[in-house]
């Protein structure tokens, strides 16, 4: 083993394998949508309407992003949900008591990295599965959200932080900008720094990784805590765009942001995806119910078509992938 | 709030001490079931039965799914009360048809039980204490439409699918719209009660609608959430909810919400307690109370603005005149 080193275990990531082959097919999906609801409503290609699927796609690609890095090293994060609404309960009271949203975004994000953090030792240190460990810990943070809130609702929050969440700048709502930020240094932490490359590492082969000197257990902490932070980042976009918090917001945000990673590629067996998928996965999510919104299509049918496009990216995804290969 | 907090945590002491300690005559021990820790309305329920319990000088246990509207759990939180043998059930099914064979539960072990909020499908109870969703989601729209003088753009947001209250709120407002020849109704989508669904659906709704002039919302985070999309992008509209909750008050007296439907959460609680002691203690009950929908405008906000813990239940003899029937 002692000539197998760093380098060999891992060729450096071009942009140009596979992975910017899936997101081309994912790019070209998302335009597709694009084309199609072009035709059929006159309003979808308004800058004010496009502006409003990227503000709406933001949520969830901040929740999404970090748990991309989860799902990269072939683990999962259930909890997601469930620390926005922790964190932004938290983050809310801290805002309403002390006045000052500085301290409460810093509350929110601390919260949220916390958790994340705990979930990373579960899954490092206590070895459970982390697929176990999140549902725990999603009934923990419920429980203690629950309990919190005690059916309370937080509202009412000082206008300059509202500006957060809906606020523009130049014309663009400040969401969008965060969300380039985020996809840029997403992007770039994955595919340009070791670290990111590590993470890969990992999730191809988690044995190899281990033998060539990769810090296992240290990167997937690190990974759970970016996972918790983003979900932080989220909590403080809801508050602020929603202008209120409540215990419940939790179940309705994990589920689409784990569509997201997987519409945008990442596998769940792990060492194969992009931030950038993510992102294109999060915004078809988007389209697809902006556009049933738009064209009033009736509310049965909105769930039944956001489950079929999930169920038809995975299995595309699969059949790409094993013609690549 | 602390308090309430604290008597949570008291709650396995106070159980632990309601079953060792065989209760005196007027002691009685009334099991009070809700569908969730999430929803204020439910909390308004449990303050009402516990005020009225205190009252009577009975006492209360609180059975809350952990888990929200969870039928497995409430189903198991049966079975578990049914060994413990309270005096009385005060309950409100989390689904009115999956726990009729709960109900049934009850029945055979006859302890007395008192339906509250949610009619359910099957079982014997001593007594029905309930709003009527169909008649509140009629008021409420009615109301609004004659604020716009009979005429204008209509959106409705829909709560979740399928469910009883949601069935019957928006069968109440489209009656209203047909009574009204003038309106036209644009759209009716679903926001699943959640705020942020709500918000992105009329965030989409503005972008192929240029002029809204009402929104019947299913319930007040939904119309909160419709309200923060109008203002975002500056527009104007007049919005109605339904539930009566802290939080719509607030936006009934600063002028942003038109009016919510009281569902009166508080004097179900109340009215429901009140009817299982007074059958434990040979008094005549009320077998039905459908409480008449009142829409909070700001004209009559004022007693719906008192803090719950302040409130004092209705007695016997106004019982029967809140019920429409």
């Amino acid at each position: 083993m002692t000539d197998i080193t760093k380098e060999a275990m891992m060729p450096p990531r071009s942009f140009l394998s596979q992975d910017a082959i899936q997101v081309f097919y994912r790019l070209l999906a998302a335009l597709l949508i694009c084309a199609v609801l072009a035709v059929l409503s006159d309003s979808f290609l308004s800058l004010g309407n496009i502006l409003n699927v990227l503000r709406q796609a933001s949520l969830t690609f901040f929740i999404a992003s970090g748990l991309t890095l989860v799902v990269l090293t072939a683990g999962l994060d259930l909890s997601v949900g469930a620390n926005v609404a922790l964190s932004a309960c938290i983050a809310g009271t801290v805002i309403h008591k002390t006045g000052s949203p500085a301290l409460g975004i810093l509350t929110g994000l601390a919260c949220g990295g916390i958790v994340g953090l705990l979930n990373g030792v579960m899954v490092t240190a206590l070895r459970i599965p982390s697929f176990i460990a999140t549902y725990g810990m999603l009934w923990v943070l419920n429980g203690l959200t629950y309990w919190y809130m005690a059916g309370e609702t937080l509202h009412g929050f000082p206008a300059g932080f509202r500006q957060i969440g809906s606020g523009y700048l130049f014309g663009l709502p400040i969401p969008v900008y965060l969300l380039l930020v985020f996809l840029g240094i997403g992007t770039l932490f994955a595919q340009r720094t070791i670290w990111g490359q590590e993470i890969y590492a990992i999730g191809a082969n988690p044995v190899a990784a281990r033998l060539s000197g990769i810090p296992v257990p240290r990167r997937l902490l690190l990974v759970y805590a970016v996972s918790g932070t983003m979900a932080g980042l989220a909590s403080i976009i809801f508050l602020s765009r929603l202008n209120s918090a409540e215990a419940d917001i939790g179940e309705s945000l994990t589920l689409p942001a784990i569509a997201a990673v997987l519409i945008g590629g990442t596998s769940l067996f792990g060492g194969v995806g992009t931030v950038f998928g993510t992102f294109i996965g999060a915004l078809i999510l988007t389209l697809v119910l902006n556009g049933m919104n738009l064209l009033s299509v009736s509310a049965n049918w909105q769930p039944l078509v956001t489950g079929i496009i999930v169920i038809l990216a995975v299995w595309l995804d699969m059949k790409t992938r094993r013609r690549a290969q | 709030m602390r308090q309430q907090k604290l008597a949570y945590l008291a709650l396995p002491l106070l159980m632990a001490a309601a079953f060792t300690s065989e209760a005196r005559a007027d002691g009685e021990t009334i099991a009070v079931f809700t569908k969730n820790q999430t929803n204020p309305f439910f909390q308004t329920v449990r303050v009402g039965a516990d005020n009225m319990a205190k009252t009577l000088n009975a006492k209360t246990l609180q059975y809350i799914p952990t888990k929200p509207d969870s039928i497995p759990e409430q189903l198991s939180q049966i079975e578990d009360v049914v060994v413990k043998k309270p005096s009385a059930i005060v309950f409100t099914p989390v689904d009115y048809k999956a726990m009729v064979p709960g109900v049934e539960k009850i029945n055979e072990a006859k302890i007395p039980v008192v339906n509250i909020t949610d009619r359910s499908a099957g079982g014997k109870f001593l007594s029905f204490v309930g709003a009527d969703d169909y008649s509140l989601g009629l008021e409420t729209a009615r109301f609004l439409l004659k604020t716009l003088g009979g005429k204008g753009n209509i959106v409705i947001i829909e709560g979740v699918k399928g469910s009883l209250t949601n069935v019957d709120r928006v069968r109440g407002f489209n009656d209203a719209l047909k009574e009204t020849p003038g309106a036209k109704l644009l759209a009716s989508q679903p926001g699943n009660y959640q705020r942020l669904q709500a918000l992105q659906v009329m965030e989409n709704l503005m972008q192929s609608n240029s002029q809204i002039d009402g929104v019947l919302a299913a319930n007040d985070a939904m119309a909160v959430g419709a309200i923060e999309a109008l203002d975002g992008a500056n527009r104007k509209a007049q919005v109605i909810g339904i539930n009566g909750t802290k939080e719509a008050i607030d936006a009934i007296k600063s002028g942003k919400l038109l009016a919510s439907g009281d569902y009166n959460g508080f004097a179900q609680g109340c009215l429901g307690t009140m009817m299982a002691i007074r059958s434990l203690r040979n008094q005549p009950v009320i077998a039905e109370i459908v409480l008449k929908p009142t829409v909070i405008t700001k004209d009559n906000f004022g007693p719906f603005d008192v803090p719950l813990e302040q409130r004092t239940c209705p007695t016997f003899e106004e019982a029967g005149k809140l019920s429409a029937k």
